[in-house]
């Protein structure tokens, strides 16, 4: 327990020092937000506004779990990892507490844009709607987390990294429905997005601050928060298991990556030696 | 050996088809400052690793204080301290706090941690730095707060892997110095990589590996004995009488360079003492210089180290 503590303040400490990303991180969604909006207008949205911010709140939840990866990438290239695994702390203990510090930092990150959204004119009807939000952004930070832990555990180079993270991120957040409507997407990336476990994330997530997790299936699918593929309904709460399994096959392939992986050779691979020190 | 504390016994590593630690056994006794040397690709990191925990192994059985490492890692971990040939300080953290986590990754309680860091950075003189940036450091204090670290739990065998590999020479003494100071007041041992074969002569026993396999394993004296003669230059004004002389004392000897040098192997001191009296009369200039390790490295490993 005391190693998962302090692995999880190391990274959140890590994240808080990073003045410059912290910035960007906070205003980068709110161009986002002000460019989405007009183009969601458009569409059979009924509330472009909190349906945008929804969908930007996963995407921001996502990016920010991603970061966990880069973090990770950082830890095995400046070798740092190798003295946390010649240490007697449990590889699960690793795995557990760089995922709950990524978790934290994405959180806090979805609550800043919620607050302010709620400044903006943001509201709920019921006592349970927020709290149930603060629940579903902790568990997709957890998923995403998971999910950017075992990409790094898998990669362990920098500059694959780099690759790997932009052929990754990109498909999940442009077939998701947050960025670009599904509907306006051609019909063979549609079912590409059914495929996309950050789809369900927004379309669960708008569906629960909107609101409309109640409303008939066929109103779910005009606004998109739910999906029929060759007839078969994919309701929020079913994308909502989907994540959650996602999740945790993420979690348990990160687990077996950092208990088996060997990690002796991974520091000279990334950097390149001076010439002198042959 | 009367009381090893790490044992090595068939180690044997790939990688792929290449057999990169191949049937190797020896021994390390406790207290002592044991050299591992051997050309890049020897299989020195590869042994290093495995014994540390962070890699696997084909085959072989490994034990430090009595813990087979393949099968209690945990156990074999909490006794060992490790500073790795590439810096493994978490560069966005300060000192203390490299220090800090370091000792929960160990279970220390918190007063043993502070009491603990407090003692480390005293040995390595690095107090006055504890709240600077790791990664703001120069290559120097970094090997210096490291060695601090793989101290704090206060380890029963330090494995230092090119510990002084681009430090400049007045950090280099020091380091030693402080290795030196660990073993004598700690009882800690000592395993290392070097490349510097004068750091090698504070081994009490050094083993040479290449390609995979143990060539040598004594004590520097002894490998000195056996591998590197002592040697003389004799410049003679009379070469024919000299070589005359050699070969009357069953010398082994090779001239060098154009002044006319001969370059004479000592197997005893006696012969070279009479033959330096017989030929008085006509040596030009003479120097005699010890074996020194280099030497018996590059007789058995038949290259340079740093080539």
């Amino acid at each position: 327990m005391r190693v998962i503590g302090a692995l999880w303040l190391r990274n959140v400490r890590l994240f808080a020092r990073n003045r410059v990303q912290l910035l960007l991180l906070f205003i980068m969604p709110f161009f986002y937000l002000y460019l989405l909006s007009a183009i969601f207008k458009s569409t059979s949205v009924s509330q472009p506004i909190p349906y945008v911010l929804a969908g930007i709140v996963m995407i921001v939840v996502f990016q920010t779990s991603l970061n966990i990866a880069t973090s990770t990438i950082e830890d095995i290239v400046s070798g740092y990892m190798k003295e946390v695994l010649v240490s007697p702390v449990r590889r699960i203990s690793i795995v557990v507490g760089q995922i709950l510090s990524s978790t934290t930092v994405a959180a806090f990150q979805a609550f800043l844009i919620l607050a302010v959204g709620y400044a903006l004119g943001l509201t709920y009807t019921s006592m349970v709607t927020p709290i149930a939000i603060a629940g579903f952004v902790v568990l997709a930070g957890l998923v995403f987390s998971s999910f950017g832990l075992w990409l790094a555990a898998s990669v362990r180079n920098s500059q694959t990294f780099q690759i790997v993270s932009v052929a990754v991120t990109t498909p999940i957040t442009f077939l998701c429905g947050v960025y670009v409507p599904l509907s306006l997407l051609p019909e063979g990336l549609q079912t590409a997005a059914l495929l996309n476990p950050m789809t369900y994330a927004a379309a669960f997530f708008r569906a629960l601050s909107l609101e409309k997790l109640s409303l008939p299936a066929d109103e779910l699918v005009a606004e998109q928060l739910a999906f029929r593929f060759h007839g078969v309904l994919i309701t929020p709460v079913t994308g909502l298991i989907i994540l959650a399994v996602f999740g945790l096959i993420c979690a348990m392939l990160s687990a077996i990556a950092f208990t088996r992986a060997d990690f002796s050779a991974m520091n000279r691979s990334a950097i390149q030696k001076d010439v002198f020190q042959q | 050996m009367t009381d090893p504390i790490i044992v090595v016994k068939d180690l044997v590593k790939r990688y792929g088809s290449f057999t990169a630690v191949d049937h190797v056994s020896f021994e390390v006794e406790r207290g002592s400052i044991f050299g591992f040397l051997g050309p890049n690709g020897a299989g020195k990191s590869s042994t290093i690793h495995a014994l540390c925990t962070i890699s696997g192994y084909a085959s072989g059985v490994l034990t430090i204080d009595g813990i087979d490492v393949g099968r209690d890692k945990d156990g074999a971990r909490s006794r060992i301290g490790v500073v790795f040939q590439d810096c493994t300080l978490d560069p966005k953290m300060t000192v203390d706090e490299n220090l800090h986590m370091h000792g929960c990754f160990y279970g220390m309680p918190k007063a043993l941690i502070r009491e603990r860091s407090r003692f480390v950075l005293e040995l390595v003189d690095m107090t006055d730095w504890r709240k600077a940036m790791a990664g703001s450091l120069s290559g120097g204090m970094k090997r210096r707060v490291e060695i601090a670290r793989s101290l704090m739990h206060m380890p029963q065998v330090l494995f230092l892997d090119e510990p002084t590999t681009g430090l400049d020479p007045r950090t280099r003494a020091e380091m030693w110095a402080y290795i030196d100071k660990l073993r004598r007041e700690r009882g800690i041992t000592v395993f290392l990589t070097t490349h510097y074969m004068d750091e090698a002569e504070i081994c009490n026993r050094i083993a040479i590996i290449d390609k995979g396999k143990i060539v040598a394993l004594d004590s520097p004296s002894s490998l000195k004995k056996r591998y590197a003669a002592d040697k003389a230059t004799i410049a003679s004004r009379d070469p024919e009488a000299l070589e005359k002389l050699l070969e009357r004392h069953g010398m082994s000897y090779a001239s060098a360079g154009a002044d006319g040098d001969y370059l004479i192997q000592v197997e005893d001191q006696a012969s070279l003492m009479e033959l330096i009296s017989e030929h008085r009369t006509s040596i030009g200039r003479m120097e005699v210089s010890r074996g020194t390790l280099n030497d018996v490295y590059l007789e058995i490993t038949g290259k340079d180290i740093r080539g």
